[in-house]
């Protein structure tokens, strides 16, 4: 009986600090099919160079924001791929979770202001509509 | 060495009567992804079923372990937290943007290896995806995103 608690009180540490592991390795595959014009306009541009280009272009050293956007890809991006980056770019800019924390402690200049997170989302938003045709 | 056995069961007993609150399940889901997309091919049907609905969708199937702490709060931080992202049994509710957000997290997330997690598979092993499998999940997924808009 004390080792069956023993065998779950280990397997339950095991799964505890498993869950805290993350792996990547494979390269998404990027498919391109030019069928939008793509529009940034100079303010947004400029919070996105800011901001945000950093880690998301394709010569990042950041794995995981290169893997996730990448700015410099967003005009060859077909349509519906490029509504769903629109989408994420406004959620995460919305809750708050880009930039991150971390990066933004660094380099206090990254911050976006509230004006700015309307300035990227409105943009985000109209232009994903005018994809859409919505 | 005793002493240290007695505290962990202690423990572990005293912790089964800390509710879980596993996030209820239903089989009924008139707004799920496949219920509403029957021309979803079937290798990409079976394969969400086996590897993401556990987590993505109100159809969770809870193993007896799941029901044991602190098993138990693990699954049901990582259910209720995989819901809130992703939730196939609510798929209609999303509006088209949002699909297309999720169907290129689904793209990227399944390509890069980082789901489904590790931590699910190491248990639920028919859960892993093989190469292959994995292909066809993010071709399908890169396929239907483009659809919603045509």
């Amino acid at each position: 009986m004390k080792n069956l608690f023993l065998v779950l009180a280990i397997s339950a540490l095991t799964f505890s600090a498993l869950s805290f592991t993350e792996g990547k390795d494979i390269t998404a595959p990027q498919k391109s099919n030019s069928d939008t014009s793509f529009e940034m306009p100079d303010d947004v541009q400029a919070i996105v160079d800011n901001s945000c280009y950093g880690c998301h272009n394709s010569e990042s050293k950041n794995t995981k924001g290169k893997m996730k956007l990448k700015f410099d890809k967003m005009p060859k991006m077909s349509k519906g791929k490029l509504i769903g980056k629109l989408s994420k770019i406004s959620k995460s800019v919305t809750k708050g979770k880009m930039p991150p924390e971390k990066a933004v402690n660094k380099h206090p200049e990254m911050a976006l202001s509230k004006d700015d997170v309307t300035t990227l989302t409105t943009w985000a938003n109209d232009f994903s509509k005018k994809l859409s045709g919505e | 060495m005793k002493k240290v056995l007695y505290a962990i069961v202690i423990l572990l007993v005293i912790i089964q009567f800390i509710p879980a609150n596993l996030p209820e399940v239903s089989l009924n889901n008139p707004n799920d992804l496949i219920v509403n997309n029957i021309d979803i091919p079937e290798d990409v049907k079976l394969i969400l079923r086996t590897s993401c609905y556990d987590c993505h969708s109100n159809e969770t199937h809870y193993p007896w372990y799941s029901y044991v702490a602190p098993v138990s709060f693990l699954v049901s931080r990582d259910t209720k937290v995989g819901r809130e992202e992703l939730n196939f049994s609510n798929w209609n509710k999303y509006s088209k943007s949002d699909m297309a957000g999720i169907l290129d997290g689904i793209s990227e997330e399944v390509s890069e290896g980082e789901m489904p997690m590790k931590i699910f598979t190491l248990i639920h092993q028919d859960a892993s995806l093989s190469e292959q499998e994995k292909e066809i999940i993010v071709d399908w997924a890169d396929i239907f995103v483009e659809s919603l808009f045509e």
